[in-house]
């Protein structure tokens, strides 16, 4: 497929995706033919060298409609993928103008880190962010805000930032991250709590209505009276402290092992 | 923008004076013959002229030529070693006139070497040789001499800032190493390779050579080339830390191994890389355990003052992070007592629990924080602060409001305070219920840690410690093999002595009796 061919496509994507009501499926078509002409010029491999200015910066905005489609569809290992490709647009070609979604992407790519609870590589991804848009950004610093609250535990906090995201593809991997906080409050609340009226159980867990609260309280099995509309938490007091003998054999086999050679 | 290149050019200053403290601080190992080549020469220096210090230096270089000489034949690397340990001490007297002349004596008229080295000394080398240093021309016949010379001439550019040509100088060297393929090479390579970056790295342009870095890492890998490899993966690493590159740092950790017999100071370096890794992936036990290394490996002397700083102040904040505080007096060290001032208050922040003054202290030094690049891993800190705060209330009352805790934190909500006291309840940082009802927290009674299988823990820690520590020794002590052959040249004389001893004796004996029969 020539140049002409691709920068026509592209422009049919990107007039497809912007539309106000896109045809999702379409997008799909449009960027797997993208992408296997890409493929051809080489575009995704880096294998030679390009110092075309605009064609370069026609691969990046099909990446990036494409990551951006990966979320709409809700489609999370293609999103990673579409990042893994941009990451080298981002930080290898220096003389490629900033694309003004890319701190949204970044942000994006964050917090999707973040609901999947791989908080190591949320951490080494935020150091390549240079200090000034780590700071100033509102895209970016909407997932630092979320996760400090995350670990802090105010998850009042990251309830409420559902209200204030900085664009409307973030609101999905929130969604997913809400399914991980209620599970984190509950074993907090298991620790914490002997017992909790099933009202407050509610309010703890962001749920309004009560049949969802004794779904969930049934998937953690908590012992639930209706009587007194408590739950109740397993106790850990009947835990047995076993002692470790086999440790403490292996430990001293080696002691006696490592004495015997100095001796 | 203005804030990066300021804070690299400090660092590299840092990393430099590192390297030179290194070659003369540590390795004071088991030399015992001819150890007093440099040493002696220091109190002289004042008293002499610039002529006889030229010679000096000189008849140093000279003296270098012929350990890099011996070192070749024997297979001996040890000889080179001790030439590239004087070659900082060397390094603050080297001119052009000294280099110039030992060039000029070291390489017949038309040698191609000679024309390119003087070339890059500038005019000025030319001038500066005397005739005599043309008619005494010994040359070498190893190649290393050949590099050395290269090498020097480098270190002089770098001192002189010229790093344009020693780029193009570095570039045809590395060259030169890389086509040469010599095991008795090794050690210079090393040293050829650091400078090699050192100047893309001072003329920003360290992205270009990681291919040849990476390049030359494999092939150092494939010969077992100890020194180069340990001194090629700290480079690399180094120039992920520069763009950030965690994650191909990490990478790079995880694909290679760092060669057991690297030298301390590259050991010292890579434990440090490693500690930063570890910390920003949130792996602190192993972080604090890389950094401990880093400061203990690093030389305790003044040159070597960036390189403790820096390690120090990550080393501070990974203790924080794991919950513990750095001991007071690390802040008295007159090394690191002036650097260290934000990180001393912070620690104090974060010893009270005290997230207002947490909070101050982070925004009066951000800066600092910044350049130090260790913003992000003191962000992180603000949780600490908070848990520590719970952990002091939940010792001091033994039932407390949550609405009270919620002041005392200084905390949003109280709700916020509900789900931070059952988080830290949930992570083991306090022993308590809350009443939510009634909208209290209760501290349970404290445990006795002696009925638990903690003492036993420790106890072994330390008892592993102390076993690896004795078997590491044994491991590492090298007996003279010389005096063991001669030991055992010396014990067969001996024998050959007593056995002609009692040979004798019993000729004697014999004659004797002859003696007697015949009487």
């Amino acid at each position: 497929m020539a140049l002409t061919d691709i920068k026509t496509l592209a422009q049919e994507l990107s007039k497809e995706y912007n539309a106000p009501n896109p045809d999702l499926a379409k997008c799909g078509q449009y960027l797997s033919k993208l992408k296997i002409a890409l493929i051809e010029l080489q575009y995704l491999t880096h294998e030679g060298k390009h110092n075309n200015i605009e064609e370069l910066t026609l691969a990046r905005d099909v990446l990036e409609i494409g990551a951006q489609w990966s979320v709409r569809t809700k489609d999370i290992p293609s999103f990673e993928r579409y990042m893994a490709q941009l990451q080298t647009y981002y930080n290898d070609y220096s003389e490629l103008p900033t694309s003004p979604l890319k701190y949204n992407l970044i942000g994006l790519n964050l917090l999707c880190l973040l609901s999947q609870n791989r908080i190591s590589d949320f951490h080494t991804a935020l150091e390549t962010i240079e200090s000034q848009e780590l700071l100033n950004n509102p895209a970016i610093q909407h997932p630092i805000k979320l996760e400090q609250s995350l670990m802090e535990g105010s998850y009042n906090r990251v309830w409420s930032s559902r209200a204030d995201v900085p664009s409307k593809e973030y609101l999905f991997f929130i969604d997913i991250l809400m399914d991980t906080i209620r599970n984190e409050i509950a074993s907090c609340s298991e620790k914490a709590y002997s017992s909790l009226p099933l009202k407050d159980a509610g309010t703890l867990l962001f749920f309004t209505n009560m049949e969802d609260i004794l779904n969930f309280a049934k998937e953690r099995n908590w012992k639930v009276n209706p009587v007194e509309q408590k739950a109740y938490f397993h106790s850990d007091a009947d835990e047995r402290i076993s002692i470790p003998a086999n440790q403490i054999i292996k430990q001293t086999m080696f002691y006696a092992r490592d004495m015997d050679r100095i001796v | 923008m203005s804030e990066a290149p300021r804070r690299s050019s400090r660092l590299n200053k840092n990393q430099e004076e590192d390297t030179k403290g290194k070659v003369k601080a540590v390795d004071q190992d088991v030399e015992m013959e001819e150890s007093a080549t440099t040493s002696t020469e220091t109190p002289k220096e004042k008293v002499l002229g610039a002529k006889e210090l030229e010679a000096l230096a000189i008849a140093d270089i000279k003296q270098h030529f012929v350990l890099f000489t011996k070192s070749a034949k024997t297979h001996e690397a040890r000889f080179a070693i001790r030439a590239l340990r004087s070659v900082s001490s060397l390094r603050k007297r080297l001119t052009v006139a000294v280099l110039a002349r030992t060039i000029a004596s070291s390489y017949g008229k038309d040698d191609e070497a000679r024309k390119l080295l003087l070339g890059y000394l500038g005019s000025e080398a030319l001038g500066s040789i005397t005739p005599e240093d043309e008619v005494t021309v010994t040359k070498f016949e190893t190649p290393e001499v050949d590099v050395y010379l290269h090498l020097l001439v480098m270190i002089y550019l770098l001192d002189q800032n010229q790093h344009e040509k020693g780029i193009e100088l570095s570039n045809i060297t590395v060259k030169v190493v890389q086509d040469l393929n010599r095991r008795s090479l090794d050690q210079l390579a090393a040293k050829v390779y650091f400078y090699y970056a050192r100047f893309y790295e001072v003329t920003g342009r360290l992205a270009e050579i990681r291919p040849t870095l990476l390049n030359a890492q494999r092939t150092a890998t494939l010969r077992r080339d100890d020194d180069t490899q340990s001194t090629l993966i700290n480079l690399l690493l180094r120039n992920y830390f520069h763009y950030n590159l965690y994650d191909q740092a990490d990478k790079l950790v995880s694909k290679t191994t760092f060669p057991e017999n690297a030298t301390n100071n590259q050991l010292a370096r890579y434990m440090y890389y490693l500690g930063r890794i570890k910390a920003i992936q949130l792996d602190y036990t192993e972080s604090h355990q890389s950094l401990l290394q880093a400061v203990r490996k690093a030389p305790q002397n003044n040159v070597t003052a960036g390189f403790q700083q820096e390690a120090n102040k990550l080393l501070i904040i990974v203790q924080l992070l794991m919950g513990e505080i750095p001991e007071r007096s690390l802040f008295r060290q007159p090394v690191l007592r002036k650097a260290l001032i934000p990180y001393f208050q912070i620690t104090q922040a974060v010893r009270v629990g005290d997230l207002n003054k947490f909070q101050e202290t982070l925004a009066a030094h951000s800066a600092t924080f910044h350049a130090d690049k260790n913003y992000t891993l003191i962000l992180r800190l603000r949780h600490n602060v908070i848990k520590t705060g719970i952990r002091m209330i939940s010792l001091s009352y033994s039932r407390i409001s949550l609405r009270d805790v919620c002041l005392k934190l200084h905390l949003d909500s109280e709700e916020d305070a509900e789900y931070i006291v059952a988080k830290s309840i949930r992570d083991g940082v306090i022993d308590a219920t809350i009443d939510h009802e009634k909208g209290f927290m209760r501290s349970k009674e404290n445990v006795d840690i002696y009925s638990t299988n903690e003492p036993q823990h420790a106890f072994h820690q330390r008892i592993a410690f102390c076993l690896k520590l004795h078997n590491d020794s044994v491991k590492a002590m090298r007996f003279p093999l010389k005096t063991v052959n001669q030991d055992a040249a010396e014990v067969e004389a001996a024998r050959d002595q007593e056995r002609t001893l009692v040979q004798e004796i019993a000729e004697a004996d014999e004659d004797m009796d002859e003696d007697h029969d015949e009487l």
